[in-house]
Parts: C-alpha cells; structure tokens; sequence
C-alpha cells in the first residue's frame, strides 16, 4: 500500500526541479574534445604563467595513461572525452568594475537561483564568489576581506597575482596523478577558487560561492584551494544548483584544504545539480575528489555535505590527520531519489599522534536510487592513542531502491579506539502512526522524520545554510513516503 | 546460482577454467586486499597441489559416506557436487584440481555427531547433504602441517534441517590454509558455524551462504587469537528469501606480528522482505607491529529490513586493568582474564560442551603468548 503511494508520489516529482533553466548568453568556447591543444587554448584564454601550463601538461600526459576507475557502484553509459568542450566562458566579460555592468541576463540567473548578489548580501553576511561556468564574474567584499588580509578570489587570479602560494600549494593534497578524474581536472581546470587566510586570522565571514553549470556539453572542472595559516579559522560554503539538460554533464572537481597548525578549516556544501528526470534520463556526472589535510599540530577540518542532486555522486572528502593533536570530522546527508546512484563517503587517515575523527553519514535512498557509504578509517603505526567513532545509517523509502554500506576499517597502532555502527531500516510504523494520529499530515510527518533522523548533521551547517538544507530535504522527498 | 551445467565434469571443466583465468588472488582484488595469496603461493603449486588427507573419525549410523577419490560416484553426489560452485578462484582451485574428499548424506530426520580431521598438504572437496529435518554437528579438526592446504566444502541443508558446524585451525607457522565453504540453506533450515583459527602464515575461511527458503537462519562465530600469523575470516551471507536471520559474531585478539582480517557482507535480495541481520567484529590490538583489518558491507535491495553491523578496535579497558590490579591480581593474569572475557562471547556461541571446551584449550594456549 505504502509502496504503491510511494511510487504514484515519486514519479510525480518529474518537473519538479526548480533550477531547471537555461540562460541564453553568448559563450566563447574551447574547440570539442581533449588535446594537448585543448590544454594550451584553456591556459592561454587564463594568461597562465609558463610553470602553470607546463603543470596542466604533465597531467595531461599522466591521464592519457591512466584507465577510468570502476570500483564504485555507479553504473552510466561509457563517456565520451572527446565529444565534450573543456573551456566555456560567457563572451564580453573583461573585468567589471561595478555589478552594474554585468550582463542583466547573468543577475536574473543568480536571483532565480536565490543567490543574495546585491544588498541581500550584506545582511546575509555572505561574501559570494560566483563562478558562471568558469569565469569568475563578480567578487564583492573584497575590502573588507582585503582588512583582513584574506585572499579570497578566483584561482586564475591567484596563479597570476600569487603564484608563489599556488606553487606551494596546488597539487600538494591531491597529487597531479592522485586519480583519473583529479588528473583529468588538473590538466584542463577552468576556474575554481582560492582562498588563503593569513597567520592568526579569523575570517570575519562565511565565504560562499555558488557554481553553476550552464553551457550545454561543457564539463566543469573546478579546482578548489583553500590554505589556513597557522591559528588561521575559515568558513567556506559551497552551493550548488544546475539547470535541466538531458544530456549527461561531466563535473569533476577537485578541492584541496591545508590547515597549518592550530589552524581550523570548515567546509559545507549543499550540492543540488540536476538529479535526472524519473526515467533517469539525463542529470550530471559528479565525479570530485576532495581532501583535506592537517598537516600543522591541533589543526582541524570539518566536512559536512548535503547530497541530494546528481545523477551520480562520486565524492569522499577525507582528512589526512598528519599533525599531532588534530582533528577530522565528516558529516553527510546524501538523498537519493529516481534513478540517482550515490557512492559517497570518506577516508580518515590517521597519522599523528592523538589524533580524533568522527564520522555521521546518513544515507536516504527511495524510488530507484542506490545509494552506498564506502569509507575508510585508517591508523598508522605511528598514530598513538588515535579515536575514531564512526556512525552511518540509512534510511530506506519503497522497496526497489538499495542502501550499501561498505566501511574500510583498519587498524594497525594497539593503542587506537575505533568504533564503528551502522543500520539500515525503514521508517517506522509507529512513528509515522503517531504523528498522523497528532493530527500531521503525513507529508509533513514524514519531512519531520527524515529531518530527525538527518538532525545530528543539519546541525553542523551555518546557519545560512541550515535553513536551505532543511528545505531541500524536504524538497527532495516530497511525497516520496507513503 | 544453480547454472543449468548439468554434468559433474562440465562443472569441473568450468572451474579449470575459472582458476586459469583468475589465476591466485592477490591483493588487488579487492576480495584478497588484506591476504595477498599470491604473494606468497604461485599458480602452478595450486594445480600441483596433491591429495590433502582426510579421516572421518566418527561416523553415526545412517550417514552416508562416500569416498571422492574412488570411481563412478552415485546420483546424489554426480548431481550436488559443485553445484554451489561460486568461480571463486580458489573455490574453482579446490573443485578443479582435488583428487581427494568425501561426500556424506544424512537421511531424513537422521542425526549425529561427525569428526573429520585434514592432515598435509595439498586440495580436497567435501559435499555434505542433509535431507529433510536432518540434524549433524560437523567438527573438523587438522594437524599442524607446513605448506599449502586447499579445501572446498559444499554443504546443502534441507528443509528444517540443522547444521552445526565447528573449525579448529591450529597455529601453523609456515601453513598456508584455505576453506572455502558454500552453504544453501532451504525453508526453516538452519546453519552454525564458529570458526577458531589460530593463524599461519595465510589462513583463511571463505564462507558463501545462501538464506534461500523463508525461516531460514545462519549464526556465524569465530576467535581469531594470534600472537604471530595471519587470519582471515571473509563471510558473504545472502538473505535470498524473506523472513530469514542472521548473526555474525567475530574476536580477535593480535599481538606480536600478527594479522586479523575479517570481511564480512551481508545481501539482502530485491524482495527480501523481514529480513533480519546482525553482524559484529571486533578486535583487541596488542602488539606494535599487529594489525587487525574489518570490512563489515552491507548491501540491501529490499526496504522492510532490520539490518546492523558494529566493529570496534582497541586496546585493554585501562580502567577495568586498574580495577583488577587494586584487587590484587597480577598484571599478566589480568590481561589474561580481560581477554578470555573479551573473547568469551564468541566462543559461547558454540553449543556442544566438548567443542567449547576444546576451544577453549587452544584459546588459552594462545593468548599465554600474548599476555
């Protein structure tokens, strides 16, 4: 009975996606497939310095070596490289001085997507970097961050006017060869950011960009660079919202987090890209590899997420706790619905000494979707007295969709705690019986429990985004619940 | 999972060909990731393997006993022999290349209790039948021995049947020893099995077990205690069929250079409705240079579920060390009661006394080494 509901509700939510649009700007492309021309052309369109292209070039030549990994459980039809453009910008944006300038099409896109560009912003306290299919477009806050002495800005930028922290940094987590995807991104990076918080600085606000992906058949390739100098403190949220294709989009990010010591990095993410219609047509490749490192003493990084876009999900932002004293955190909401096929999780590699890291993952899976926890904590001899508490559950809604949960745990210093839990039910009877004898319709009562069981994570995002991510679950879900 | 391969040679024919082409498991293959078998076993020492030897030494009356090894096998054993074959590399090794091995039918409602013991190097098959309400307690036993052993054991339950099964793998240096069993378990039929290796220098249990009937149920335990060496208990336990129960319970304890590894995935199938399962494994680390691995999966297809797994990796409670110490207990016999308490539950799993108490033995014999 329940499931048959179920099924009606979920097909319903087919043009339900909310950011399904498409603006009509002018772009300027890159020609289709991927050389070592293509490389150049993306270089040169940035005005790279030599040692940049040369960098892009190795990866180049790395990727054609490497074979597309098949390990996850993701299945979708084999890609194309060649048949996607690499560079894409909206045509006629030299540097604008003023949001004024900006092409009124590109502002109507960001208000549809909510995005608070103008005054909004101010009150909101958010910084927005928005990036508009890899040019950076507007920057604002620049002064009061520039106070601050934080470098907050578009990489491009950063690898002309501070080449020598980008040298220093850039591949330094995720290796030029790390994986087939990353060197794919590392060989043809369009834009990305980069934020550099000086020594014993705390960020006086929540720095947040939004990305799009917008120009049809161009993947996106992001490349992300955060750096928190020593005693440094950093919030970053990433929003991401797609519009609707029904050809498959390739994303593959990369994003790279050094925390120096007593340095702490917090980095959210509410990633809603276009699931996919019911039928599973369509929807975006999200294919990221995002890592973190604590490589000063009492150093922290903090990841939390909320998955609930994507045709497939590919992601598991780890923590590589090297400093003695430091500590890593994952929480994850990851939703999947339709056809979506999530495989998304974390590694902890514990290293240091007395070095702690949490896990809370929680997985939704309803109609068709498949959706798998896949981590990994691991302990270094050298790791003394390292913690782990691990704990992931999942939720299942119908009966033809599938949760997996395939936890890597491996230990190998004797004075080391881990533990690790997980579950997987359904929504209780009784629960859902209580809150409609209370008189809650059942939509409701379901989004309130979903909420509840999400809660230990909802918590942990800035409140900013809290409210957003409160209002996707729901969103996500909606009707999916018999 | 019963491929239409009708013939006991076609089914070999296949799992020769398997072996060729996977070839020994290394660690790679993610199902071998913590036992790289192939570094230390080549190929050809797997087909060149000889005939392990086998003793059943109590057989009850009414089983049916028949030798592997002798010619023209009768129906039942032409038609169940590798048929629960799952082209594991080494699964196919042992069906493939075995010269020796038994197979037992245990008729309707008949029961007992049946020793076996494995001695030497090389492969065997064993097939064990039991027919409609069935009840046996199988216990395997094997002398120490250095070199390559390679077992295969089949094992079909009937409807309401019950199967107790009970491995005692003592400590062997220089062994390197691999069992894979394959269970199918039909309607209300139900199948024990608590495996104690002691580690060699690679052990392993494989178990494939299939919940294929409603009300049919599987209990998995094991201790790994090891003060060197290496143990590997890898589990697949499928719920093909609603209504059906699991548990796995697994301890290790590792000091020294030793090895723990435990891999353990539960499938609940598309359909499995009322499926319930339960799996833990955890592991008290001991020595610098030890290391304990666990891979509780969980793969569920079906949403009317009750599923769980917890592992946990540690050292000693200091607190529970201190508070035996301020009772007056020497350091070493209180780690040695810490321990026996740590690994008590999973040996009590096991139901007959004289097992546990075997158990047991080889348990403290062990963990001497290790306080």
């Amino acid at each position: 009975m329940a499931a048959i509901e179920t099924r009606e509700k979920v097909a319903e939510l087919g043009d339900k996606y909310k950011y399904g649009f498409v603006t009509d700007i002018e772009m300027e492309r890159a020609p289709k497939g991927l050389s070592e021309d293509t490389v150049k052309y993306i270089s040169a369109k940035k005005n790279e310095p030599g040692w940049m292209l040369e960098w892009r070039l190795g990866a180049f030549a790395r990727w054609k070596e490497m074979r597309e990994p098949n390990w996850a459980r993701v299945h979708y039809p084999k890609i194309d490289y060649q048949d996607a453009y690499y560079y894409a910008a909206p045509k006629n944006t030299p540097k604008k001085q003023s949001l004024d300038e900006v092409d009124p099409k590109l502002l109507e896109t960001y208000k549809k997507l909510g995005i608070p560009l103008h005054e909004q912003m101010a009150l909101a306290g958010v910084a927005v970097d928005a990036v508009f299919d890899s040019v950076s477009v507007a920057t604002t806050f620049k002064d009061k961050l520039n106070e601050a002495g934080v470098i907050f800005c578009a990489i491009s930028e950063a690898i002309r006017d501070h080449s020598e922290l980008v040298k220093k940094y850039l591949g330094s987590v995720v290796p030029v060869s790390d994986n087939f995807f990353a060197t794919l991104n590392s060989a043809v990076f369009s834009d990305g950011t980069f934020v550099y918080v000086p020594k014993g600085v705390r960020c006086p606000m929540e720095l947040s960009t939004y990305f799009r992906i917008n120009a049809n058949n161009t993947g996106q390739f992001e490349r992300t660079l955060i750096i928190a100098d020593e005693g440094a403190y950093v919030s970053y949220l990433e929003g991401c919202t797609a519009p609707k294709r029904d050809e498959n989009q390739l994303h593959a990010a990369v994003v790279e987090l050094i925390a120096l010591e007593g340095a702490e990095i917090k980095y959210s993410t509410v990633q809603n890209w276009y699931p996919g219609d019911e039928n599973g047509l369509g929807g975006i490749y999200n294919f990221v590899t995002k890592r973190g490192d604590c490589r000063g003493a009492r150093s922290k990084i903090s990841w939390t997420q909320v998955e609930t876009g994507s045709a497939i999900t590919w992601k598991y932002p780890s923590v590589i706790l090297r400093g003695d004293d430091t500590v890593g955190e994952f929480y994850s909401i990851a939703i999947a619905n339709h056809f979506q096929q999530a495989d998304t999780g974390t590694k902890m590699i514990h290293l240091g000494k007395n070095t702690k890291s949490r896990i809370i993952s929680k997985g939704i899976s309803a109609g068709k979707a498949q959706n798998t926890y896949r981590g990994l904590v691991s302990v270094h001899p050298k790791a003394e007295k390292a913690r782990n508490y691990t704990q992931c559950d999942s939720l299942l809604i119908g009966g033809e969709c599938g949760a997996h949960t395939v936890p890597y745990i491996e230990a190998r210093n004797p004075t080391a705690r881990i533990e690790h839990e997980a579950t997987t039910s359904k929504i209780a009877e009784d629960q859902l019986f209580y809150c409609l004898q209370r008189g809650i319709p059942q939509d409701e009562a379901v989004s309130l429990i979903v909420n509840g069981f999400c809660k230990e994570v909802l918590q942990q995002l800035p409140m900013e985004f809290a409210v957003e991510a409160q209002k996707l679950v729901s969103i996500s879900l909606e009707g999916s619940v018999g | 999972m019963n491929a239409p391969i009708s013939t006991l040679d076609a089914r070999r024919a296949k799992a020769v060909e398997a072996f060729r082409v996977k070839g020994v498991p290394h660690r790679r293959v993610e199902e071998w990731k913590y036992s790289d078998l192939h570094a230390v076993l080549g190929a050809d020492k797997v087909e060149q393997a000889g005939a392990a030897k086998w003793a059943v030494e109590t057989l009850p009356r009414g089983v049916e006993l028949f030798d592997l090894a002798a010619g023209n096998p009768p129906d039942w054993v032409q038609q169940r022999l590798g048929s629960l074959s799952n082209t594991g590399a080494m699964e196919a090794a042992s069906l493939a290349f075995a010269k020796s091995g038994f197979a037992l039918r245990v008729a309707k409602n008949g029961s007992g209790e049946v020793r076996v013991r494995f001695s030497g190097e090389g492969q065997a098959r064993v097939l064990v039948v039991l027919e409609e309400s069935a009840a046996v307690t199988l216990i395997e036993e094997a002398d120490e021995f250095s070199g390559f052993q390679n077992i295969g054991v089949e094992l079909v339950l009937g409807p309401n049947a019950r199967l107790t099964q009970t491995r005692l793998t003592p400590k062997a240096d220089q062994a390197i020893r691999i069992c894979e069993i394959a269970a199918s378990v039909a309607k209300d039929a139900v199948y024990r099995a608590h495996i104690a290796d002691f580690g060699g220098k690679l052990s392993r249990t494989e178990l494939h077990i299939g919940l294929d009937g409603a009300g049919a149920e599987t209990h998995l335990s094991g201790v790994g205690a090891l003060n060197d060496g290496h143990a590997d208990v890898t589990a697949h336990v499928v719920h093909a069929s609603g209504k059906t129960r699991s548990t796995q319970l697994f301890k290790y304890v590792a000091g020294g250079h030793a090895r723990g590894v435990y891999q353990g995935k539960v499938t609940v199938a598309e359909g499995a409705n009322g499926s319930d399962s339960r799996q833990t494994a955890k592991g008290l680390l001991l020595g610098n240079r030890a290391e304990i691995d666990l891979k509780p999966e969980l793969e569920i297809l079906a949403d009317d579920v009750q599923c769980a797994h917890g592992a946990a990796i540690g050292d000693l409670d200091a607190e529970s060390l201190f508070y035996l110490r301020s009772r007056g207990i020497p350091e070493a016999e209180a780690r040695a009661l810490l321990m026996r308490a740590f690994i008590g539950d999973a040996v009590d799993q096991i139901e007959s006394e004289s097992v546990r108490a075997s158990v047991w033995q080889a348990v403290d014999a062990a963990l001497e080494g290790l306080s």
